[in-house]
């Protein structure tokens, strides 16, 4: 480690530990579940690994066959010590296995997420038919959180270890096995698979698994077939299993059959068969079905093979990508497709990295986003047909913007947002979306194959160079915009160097037909120059224009290779700017009209009269294309681009041939995290408070005129006082203030209890679990005025304070309710674990400028930011600047709740602790510096941040580094921060409900420093040059495997000095808040307005099939409802409308049995048809298939029949005359 | 098609007054089609037989096989031009049969059909097509229900002293109690005995079945929703009540079923499924052309209980299976298939949850459209559940969505789908076709209960899981005729083998069945 990045993180942990002993005074003083803090610091992997899963001595371990092994070889090396006893005091098999499963799970994910404690259940030993014992692993949903690759493994640990403790391996029955597909398809029904096996393959697995794999029900719809099996408790799809078997087993194959190679103890040679696909060992016949009716993973997979095996022999095309559609599943209203698969005028694949760019991040032109009618703005969610599946969008305005067609009939390209939104409401059509930023490094995550670049100004430079041209020397040239030259310098570097054409200057050639091609050549032929007398040059070196006759046909073709120009149909004209390399491009040369026909470079002087000087001649015939250019392309001859190249004089090269087809996913996201309904304070009111869980009306409420106001009959956990015996709920006596403990007794026998050392409280005599739980009555006044007079608060302080209804924790503690009332004061409202959380999408950014962040050059020196990327003393605000690891970047609406919160932590310093204020923040500007915890849902380890700055964007950009410590990743995930105070003096364990997943999503532990080796390798893949080589741009070409091009990535990197440094990018963008701030999305209004924007903006997509997005809409989203909605109908819940409960069937009597008040339906006519005829007018209007049609119909006519008396139709006017 | 092999030929052979030797059940036990192949056996053999004998069962055997092929090989030249079949003049048309239509060209009486229209008669009860009056609202549901109570209470109370739930809760301790009610709530205590939740008109009262009583295994059966009256003894706090007794609406025992008075017989199918891949064409042929055959003779009637086509969106990505995509196309050619049909046969049809009309129950007849193309043969479309009685014998006709319900929440041994008409007694024994609300089954409010099983009908007609059963219970023939669709690649993948292409025949003068098969 450099000395500065240690300085860094010594400051880090120094303003760290700070905060931690003021927090520790106030805690000993006041009546919190513990008089500590409860989230211990963990240094590095190996301590969050021990914290998280509680077991002694694994840290230790871990951290000595840390430098030693790869961490999978460091979790099978400490299944052996599980299985050997040497860690962890287990005294069953099964307990054995258990450790050793969660351990790996748990050192696999670095210790962050909550998959080894909330993902596995338990492990069993159960008997196998044979009278063998074998080991059955319980998972749970949240082990989803690990990923596939440590679900596999775990599978394979747990063999592992269940070989070395001697046990023997699972033989499945059949009805289990055909159990296993079974439920793997409807698991992949109802949640949905990133992989679905087909059955033939789930049923290969479940054969051949050593252990069983089970687990909870995790859905309510049941299997139909293979019920009640003996060794399977649920006739519901067990979630984790799926995943595990699916996502796990089935999907990373490859990767455990790395480890098996190396273990003697186990044996898996099945997994060459699943991994080869050959465990069609019966019929050929119905492999061959199979491949007929497979999904769409099937087909592209088959297509892909198909692909492999006859490159070869395929006839010379040019290179491309297959379509996916993959991404345009489960479409639905109000978010827009921008693009279909590869379609022509979507997104053109452009490579690099801009600052702002990271893993699973896609760089669209900011006057891209404004002109799709807002819909894409910074952090908006992308589905996107490749690399990955989804992205989140970053403004990037260095690369090219769209081009569209205006209602005057100019087509324009757009590269500046502000005239994005001025021209917008002229735009007819959207031509091209203009470009879309990937890095490579998202090819090498995705392990897919590169795909073909287009021509853009990097690759073109260093062709130049290769080309012997003196490229520095024209880059230091000031006359020379080397990125955007005139067209004639671009023609004289394209004639007097062997180069190709200059990319600015490089048409959509391989759109357009040959046969439109030479049609194009004879209108440009038959076009004349002229100066359109507006005295612009327009790079011509002159004020001359093409003009050409105006034709459907020309115009067309024009627009398809997306140049410029303006279209008068009234006058029949078509002008042309920047005509030159155009012109040479489709074969015509310009020559003065002068009798002896000499080629001539036109030279139009300002004096002459206007005559056409110069004609056009076309140079070529059509006779004189090679057969291979009459007839290249995906079809034949729909490719005109080696016709130009034999016609033009010099190299043109395919400009953009990848397209990227991708729709609009989840909007972007920052807003305050309120539980729902929102919670001021972690303290039960029962019903007493109503509805709105009001304190105040809990305080004044009474069940009859003879109850006292405000006593309410509460579950809380029984305290007492170990000084003076006082029995209550409240973590002090209130009596001698001495500091309770939890009564514990026996719910049979009443025995007290004490917990044993691993804090397990049972009654040895009854053999159950022993609690402290009881129903007590409690005055919620005196409670309520106590807190208020205790924190000098008045009831005007705020509007409402919100308690909650029950506490759901084990030991059922409230919190003091004076926290509530500062927090109500503040308007700030509490998690479900005492924390106050902002939620932000995640996006990444490796270098900012002081200017863009709202702070100032001194600020960023203050922070320790000393030098700009090139090494330059940073002076100017624009000067951009590394980011360190661990800084972040807040959202406005993220600051100005962190203030919120500051104000509430100082008062509840001062007015509860008794203590000083410790922010004292008077603006944002104050929370620079300040630190904060990261944390990510599913996930149970906070990250300490320090904030950097401020962004209109709504999202939290931060290093991909630190999103990826809090395993993260920027494809649309978003997390919370909360402020490191907060965290500290209001987070209790003791607060986090007792259920499933109850301790995800809590900062179990805290990483005060980010260790590049230990965050989720997906970030490691992210590159960090400036420039990618020429080579990789051919490679593209080759559609090679990303591993095949030697770019550095952040793996590089690691273990190095310059592991926290050196992120350098290859595009810049002017600020990292750029387009609309917020996506259309979220603020249009309802429903409709989003669906009525969608489709009026497919229209005007020139890469967008409207009717099949109206098809999709409906297919995927109000078919759906509507199905759903009626069968919800059918077979509704009932609820009371004044005491909310609820009753599986109409109450006889009509009326509440609980409280006799009014009860309704839950599901109403309005719900169910809300969307029928909007679909129906949809399907119309933009002309849906039949099918789609009558099912529409099909379902109005049962909508009829079911809401409408056949008595008392609506009759129409026609009745009456 | 129920296979239970020996036991099951030994039990039919006896209920008709045959022995049997050992050897002769063994045979028809292993021959392809037991069903058929025993009703060969017994139609062929001699008057004065006693004993079914080995070579009896095998000359059955041998003749079985013959027709089979014979009718293979009429399909395939039949199905060219229906108008094969001997052609005796169309009947004049009787007053309570529509003439058969003029569209159903050239498919004319069957060899020997004494049609004889004044004989026939058909009555429909209980359908509701052009009745549906609700509209959905919360009071709707709350009359249908207490329709329910009404009725299904009205064949429990005279058989119990019983007393609504609120005044229950008043009478003293230890008091003998009785109540009739809807089932609200099932569930097991801590330790093992069931709890079950009675709801009447004035609210409900908990009865509790212990563990070591008879009654306990009743408590398996139980549906929701479903009428029952309990008899037992208060709790000595008056808040519970231990159950002694416990009666089901039920079938009376002694049920004497109608019959016709003359030899007279219905084809009973369903789930024809019309425009799916799967949709069995040829055995459909095949069953049209037995019809027009000497053998069918007296086949005057044809039942259809549902699922005349495949239908739109009945599942995601239907449309890729599907033959005929356009949900009119396949009714035309449902209409196609009708016509094949001897024109002088009755047909009645109700719509099933693949048919173009709301999925919830009761399910009104079809459309005037939908009639509109199925005119060919003038049947009567009539709602799901409707009754039926044909020449006195009345068939409860219903499509069978809640059997899927019955057979997932009963113990296998009381209903699977191997035996669907075990799951049809446990509906007759609760008198409805559908009593548990809120699960499978989808119910449409209506101003009464059309599900109720109201009389007791001499044959109950389902279809719907796609499996051939029938079976008396308590004299009621309860049948569950199979499908005209080969396996999808849903069944398959859900373990379900289909019976396709069997036409059950019911004589309607005896209640024996026959069943045909075509594929």
């Amino acid at each position: 480690m450099r000395e500065e990045d240690e300085r860094y993180f010594k400051r880090l942990e120094s303003q760290l530990e700070e905060a931690f002993d003021v927090a520790e005074t106030a805690k000993e003083r006041g009546a919190d579940p513990e008089p500590e803090v409860e989230i211990p610091t963990a240094r590095d992997m190996a301590d969050r690994v021990e914290n998280i899963l509680g077991i002694d001595g694994v840290a230790e371990r871990v951290r000595e066959l840390e430098g030693e092994m790869s961490r999978e070889e460091a979790a099978l090396e400490l299944a052996k010590d599980f299985a050997e006893g040497r860690v962890g005091d287990y005294e069953t098999k099964a307990g054995k296995v258990e450790g050793a499963v969660r351990t790996a799970v748990a050192l696999l994910t670095e210790g962050v997420v909550a998959a080894p404690i909330e993902g596995i259940d338990k492990v069993e030993i159960l008997e196998n038919d044979d009278g063998t014992e074998f080991v059955n692993v319980y998972y749970a949903g949240p082990i989803r959180s690990a990923g596939g690759t440590a679900q596999a493994l775990s599978v394979l640990v747990a063999d592992y270890t269940r070989a070395l403790v001697g046990i023997d391996q699972y033989k499945a029955r059949d009805e289990e096995i055909e159990r296993y597909a079974e439920e793997i398809a409807l698991y992949d029904k109802e949640t949905g698979l990133q992989y679905t096996p087909k059955d033939k393959e789930t049923k290969f697995i479940a054969e051949h698994m050593p252990i069983m794999l089970d687990g909870e029900a995790t859905g309510d719809e049941e299997v139909s077939g293979f019920r009640d099996l003996e060794r399977v408790d649920t006739n519901s799809a067990r979630g984790g299993m799926c995943l595990v078997l699916a996502e796990g087993i089935a999907l990373k194959a490859p990767k455990i059959q790395r480890y098996t190679r190396n273990l003697e103890e186990v044996d898996w040679p099945w997994l060459q068969d699943l991994i080869d696909g050959t465990y069609y060992d019966d019929a050929g016949d119905e492999e061959a079905a199979d491949e007929g009716d497979g999904d769409d993973d099937g087909e592209e997979e088959d297509a892909d093979a198909d692909d492999e095996a006859s490159e070869p022999d395929e006839p010379e095309g040019p290179p491309r990508v297959d379509e996916s559609k993959k991404f345009l599943r489960d479409l639905i209203a109000g978010r827009p497709v921008f693009s279909h698969p590869c379609a022509e005028g979507g997104f053109r694949l452009r490579y690099g990295r801009a600052r702002n760019h990271g893993f699973a991040t896609a760089g669209v032109h900011p006057a891209a986003m404004h002109l799709v009618d807002d819909f894409l703005a910074t952090g908006t969610q992308i589905k996107t047909e490749r690399p990955g599946k989804a992205a989140g969008v970053v403004p990037v305005d260095s690369i090219e913007g769209p081009t569209v067609k205006l209602a005057n009939g100019d087509v324009r390209r757009i590269d500046d947002p502000e005239e994005a939104t001025e021209i917008r409401n002229g735009v007819e059509k959207i031509l091209d979306l203009g470009e879309y930023l990937v890095n490579y490094g998202e090819f090498v995550e995705n392990n897919h194959p590169l795909a073909p670049a287009s021509y853009t100004y990097e690759w073109w430079v260093q062709d130049l160079e290769a080309a012997g041209t003196d490229v520095q020397a024209l880059e230091d040239d000031p006359r020379i915009d080397l990125e955007f030259p005139d067209p004639e310098e671009a023609l004289e570097w394209a004639t007097e160097h062997d180069a190709p054409l200059h990319p600015e200057y490089t048409y959509l050639w391989h759109d357009l037909s040959v046969a439109a091609f030479c049609d194009l050549a004879d209108a440009v032929a038959e076009g004349r120059i002229e100066g359109d007398g507006d005295g612009s040059v327009n790079g011509n070196g002159d004020d001359s224009i093409l003009v050409l006759e105006y034709a459907d046909d020309v115009a067309d073709a024009l627009e398809t290779i997306v140049l410029e120009h303006r279209q008068r149909p009234g006058d029949d004209r078509i002008e042309i700017d920047d005509w030159r390399p155009f012109v040479r491009s489709v074969g015509c040369e310009p020559r003065r009209a002068v009798a002896d026909g000499a080629a001539l470079e036109p030279e139009v002087d300002d004096e002459s009269d206007g005559e056409p000087a110069v004609e056009l001649e076309r140079t070529w015939s059509e006779d004189d294309l090679s057969e291979r250019a009459r007839t290249w392309g995906q079809e034949d001859g729909d490719n005109a681009v080696e016709a130009v190249n034999e016609v033009a004089p010099f190299e043109v090269r395919e400009r953009a041939p990848t397209r990227i087809g991708n729709r609009m996913g989840r909007p972007e996201k920052s807003e305050r995290r309120d539980l729902s309904p929102p919670v001021h304070t972690l303290f039960p009111i029962g019903e007493a408070g109503g509805a709105q869980r009001n304190v105040a009306d809990a305080a004044k409420h009474a069940e009859t005129m003879s109850d006292t106001p405000g006593v309410v009959e509460l579950q809380v956990g029984r305290q007492r006082c170990p000084n003076c015996e006082t029995e209550t709920f409240k973590n002090r006596c209130p009596d001698c203030n001495e500091r309770t403990e939890p009564d514990y007794r026996c719910p049979d026998c009443d025995r007290a209890l004490e917990p044993d050392d691993a804090g397990r409280v049972e009654c040895d005599r009854c053999e159950i679990e022993g609690t402290c739980v009881e129903t007590r009555e409690i005055d919620v006044n005196e409670e309520y005025r106590s807190a208020l007079e205790s924190v000098g608060e008045r009831e005007n302080a705020f509007e409402i304070l919100k308690g909650v209804k029950g506490l759901s924790s084990t030991n059922k503690i409230p919190e003091p309710i004076e926290k509530g009332i500062l927090r109500a004061k503040h308007d700030v409202s509490a998690f479900k674990d005492g924390t106050v959380r902002y939620d932000m999408t995640d996006l990444p950014v490796t270098s900012v400028r002081a200017s863009e962040l709202d702070v100032d050059v001194g600020q960023l020196q203050a922070l320790g930011y000393e030098e700009d990327i090139h090494g330059e003393p940073l002076t100017h605000e624009d000067q951009l600047v590394e980011l360190k690891v661990q800084d972040i970047v807040l959202s406005d609406g993220a600051a100005e709740h962190m203030m919120q919160t500051a104000d509430f932590i100082d008062d509840l310093l001062e007015q509860y602790y008794g203590l000083e204020p410790f922010y004292e923040l008077e603006d944002r500007q104050d929370l620079v510096g300040e630190l904060v915890f990261g944390m990510a849902p599913h996930t149970s380890a906070a990250t300490v941040g320090r904030v950097i700055g401020f962004t209109s964007a709504a999202v939290g950009y931060a290093h991909p580094y630190f999103h990826a410590a809090k395993r993260r990743n920027c494809d649309g995930d978003e997390d919370c921060v909360m402020l490191l105070m907060d965290g500290l003096l209001n987070f209790s364990i003791s607060f986090l409900p007792d259920k499933r997943g109850g301790r995800m999503d809590a900062p179990l532990v805290m990483s005060s420093r980010i260790d590049p080796s230990e965050i989720d390798d997906e970030a490691h893949n992210m590159d960090i040059v400036s420039q990618y080589p020429r080579e990789f741009y051919e490679a593209t070409r080759e559609q090679a495997d990303p591993e095949e091009v030697d770019i550095q990535i952040g793996e590089d990197t690691l273990g190095t000095d310059g592991e926290y440094t050196g992120f350098e990018h290859t595009h810049d963008t002017t600020d990292i808040a750029m387009g609309p701030d917020l996506s259309a999305y979220k603020t249009l209004g309802s429903m409709m307005e989003k669906m009525d924007a969608q489709l009026e903006l497919s229209r005007k997509l020139e890469a967008v099939d409207e009717t099949d997005v109206a098809e999709r809409v409906i297919e995927y989203h109000f078919l759906p409802d509507l199905i759903g909605n009626l069968r919800a109908f059918s077979r509704q819940e009932t609820r009371c409308l004044d005491c909310g409960e609820k009753f599986r069937r109409m109450p006889l009597t009509g009326d509440c049995r609980e409280c006799g008040g009014r009860v309704n339906l839950t599901v109403h006519q309005g719900s169910v048809n809300k969307y029928m005829q909007t679909a129906i007018q949809v399907a119309e209007e933009y002309d849906c298939r039949p099918y789609t049609k009558q099912r529409l119909e099909v379902l109005e006519k049962s909508l009829e029949s079911i809401f409408e008396n056949d008595k008392n139709k609506q009759s129409g006017i026609e009745d009456f005359m | 098609m129920p296979l239970e092999a020996s036991a099951r030929i030994v039990s039919e052979l006896t209920s008709r007054g045959y022995n049997a030797e050992r050897e002769a059940v063994t045979r028809l036990a292993a021959a392809d089609h037991t069903d058929a192949a025993l009703e060969r056996v017994l139609e062929e053999l001699p008057e004065d037989a006693l004993v079914v004998r080995t070579e009896h069962v095998e000359a059955a055997l041998s003749a079985l096989e013959s027709p089979a092929s014979r009718s293979a090989a009429d399909a395939a030249t039949e199905t060219a031009d229906p108008s094969v079949s001997t052609g005796t003049p169309e009947p004049t048309a009787g007053e309570s049969v529509d003439a058969s239509p003029v569209e159903t060209e050239g498919s004319s009486t069957g060899a020997g059909r004494s049609v004889d229209p004044e004989l026939r008669s058909l009555e429909i009860v209980g359908d509701m097509t052009g009745e549906s009056t609700g509209t959905g609202e919360y009071e709707d549901f709350v009359s249908v229900f207490r329709d329910r109570l009404d009725k299904l209470g009205a064949k429990l109370r005279g058989r119990v002293n019983h007393r609504p739930a609120t005044a229950i809760e008043d009478m003293p301790g230890g008091s003998e109690v009785a109540m009739v009610g809807l089932v609200n709530d099932v569930r097991s205590t801590a330790s093992g005995h069931w709890l079950i939740e009675l709801e009447d008109a004035t609210g409900t009262f908990p009865w509790l079945v212990m563990k070591d009583r008879d009654y306990v295994d009743l408590v398996d059966e139980l549906l929701c929703d479903e009428a029952l009256a309990m008899e037992g003894t208060l709790a000595d706090d008056s808040g519970i009540a231990f159950v002694d007794s416990m009666y089901f609406p039920d079938v009376p025992r002694t049920y004497e079923p109608s019959t016709a008075d003359r030899h007279v017989q219905a084809a009973l199918i369903s789930d024809v499924h019309v425009g799916s891949e799967e949709f069995m064409a040829e055995a459909w042929n095949g069953f049209a052309d037995w019809l027009h055959t000497e053998e069918a003779q007296h086949v005057e009637y044809l039942l259809i209980a549902g699922d005349m086509v495949e239908g739109v969106g009945v599942y995601p990505d239907q449309d890729e299976e599907l033959e005929i995509v356009d949900i009119y196309e396949q009714y035309e050619a449902f209409n196609e298939h009708l016509k094949k049909v001897p024109g002088d046969i009755e047909i009645v049809m109700i719509p099933g949850n693949h048919d173009a009309v709301r999925l919830a129950e009761p399910q009104p007849g079809f459309d005037e459209e939908l009639r509109e193309i199925m005119s060919a043969h003038d049947p009567r479309i009539v709602s799901n559940p409707s009754t039926v009685t044909l020449e006195g014998v009345s068939v409860l006709m219903y499509h069978g969505v809640s059997l899927d319900e019955v057979i997932a929440e009963l113990p296998e041994e009381k209903a699977s789908y191997d035996d669907p008409h075990r799951a049809m007694y446990q509906l007759l024994k609760k008198r409805h076709v559908a009593p548990q609300f809120g699960g499978h089954t989808r119910l449409a409010p209506e101003e009464e209960d059309y599900l109720v099983i109201d009389e007791v009908p001499d044959i109950f007609h389902t279809g719907h899981v796609h499996k051939l059963g029938f079976g008396k219970y308590h004299n009621v023939l309860a049948i569950n005729s199979g499908c005209w669709q080969a396996q999808t690649d849903f069944q398959k993948s859900v373990n379900i083998d289909p019976d396709a292409g069997y036409a059950p025949i019911v004589d309607l003068d005896t209640l024996d069945v026959t069943v045909q098969k075509f594929s």
